[in-house]
């Protein structure tokens, strides 16, 4: 089977990158009409108990906890969508044409950067977390700062692709 | 870059027209024009060959080191 071009194995990861991106669309505007409901959780159950007569129990109260657990998920969704978007343009010019453009040598210097953000935030969440003493599970992967290295060492591959295939183009 | 082409300036020269040139030296127009509006960055020596013996000049003729530039 062939890595590129059309039926290709390429075509095949960007029809499961097309899905991804999808169910992460859904997920991340769930993420986003939570963020906005959790400081409303007390008030809304009330109204859902007076109205129902139904009595909910157990602890509706919300605390840093789910902020923090919302907030660091709101932020890796964020990540993970530009990360599926960058992979999808990369694979177009990888299924369409010459991927040895200057555009995806940006882009994976792009998904580089947004892995960084997202590392960094798991920081940022596991502070607050420890400021405000809740048990919040974020741990950082070596897997993870590897792949960053690795993303960033591909950009400059593409780079210098992007500059030799320019040359090539411009030789008489 | 500090190497200029005066590719144009040979062709007026011979009185040959930069079609004639590509149909002859086997280049398209499209490279003879990069060639010629200097935005080329290599110049392979079978192409410099071909236009020398064509236009009956010498690479130098065509070819210039301009340090200022």
């Amino acid at each position: 089977m062939r890595a590129i071009g059309k039926g290709s194995l390429a075509s095949i990861l960007a029809a499961g990158l097309h899905v991804t991106r999808i169910i992460l669309w859904i997920a991340f505007i769930g993420l986003a009409i939570a963020m906005i409901m959790v400081p409303f959780a007390v008030g809304i159950m009330s109204a859902v108990d007076g109205a129902t007569n139904l009595s909910i129990d157990g602890n509706v109260a919300v605390d840093a906890e789910d902020y923090i657990n919302i907030g660091h998920n709101f932020v890796t969704f964020a990540v993970m969508l530009f990360v599926v978007d960058r992979l999808l343009e990369i694979l177009k010019t990888l299924r369409f044409g010459s991927p040895f453009v200057r555009e995806n040598a940006d882009r994976f210097r792009g998904v580089g950067f947004a892995l960084l953000i997202g590392e960094g935030a798991k920081f940022a969440f596991g502070f607050l977390s420890l400021v405000t003493d809740t048990d919040v599970d974020i741990n950082s992967q070596f897997i993870t700062w590897l792949a960053i290295i690795s993303v960033f060492v591909l950009a400059e591959v593409f780079s210098e692709g992007a500059r030799m295939k320019e040359e090539q183009d411009l030789t008489v | 870059m500090s190497i200029s082409v005066k590719l144009d300036r040979v062709l007026l020269e011979r009185g040959m027209s930069l079609t004639e040139l590509s149909e002859r030296v086997g280049v398209t127009i499209a490279n003879l024009s990069i060639l010629k509006t200097g935005k080329a960055k290599a110049i392979r020596f079978s192409t410099l060959e071909a236009i020398c013996k064509e236009l009956d000049c010498q690479p130098g003729d065509i070819l210039f080191f301009d340090e200022k530039d």
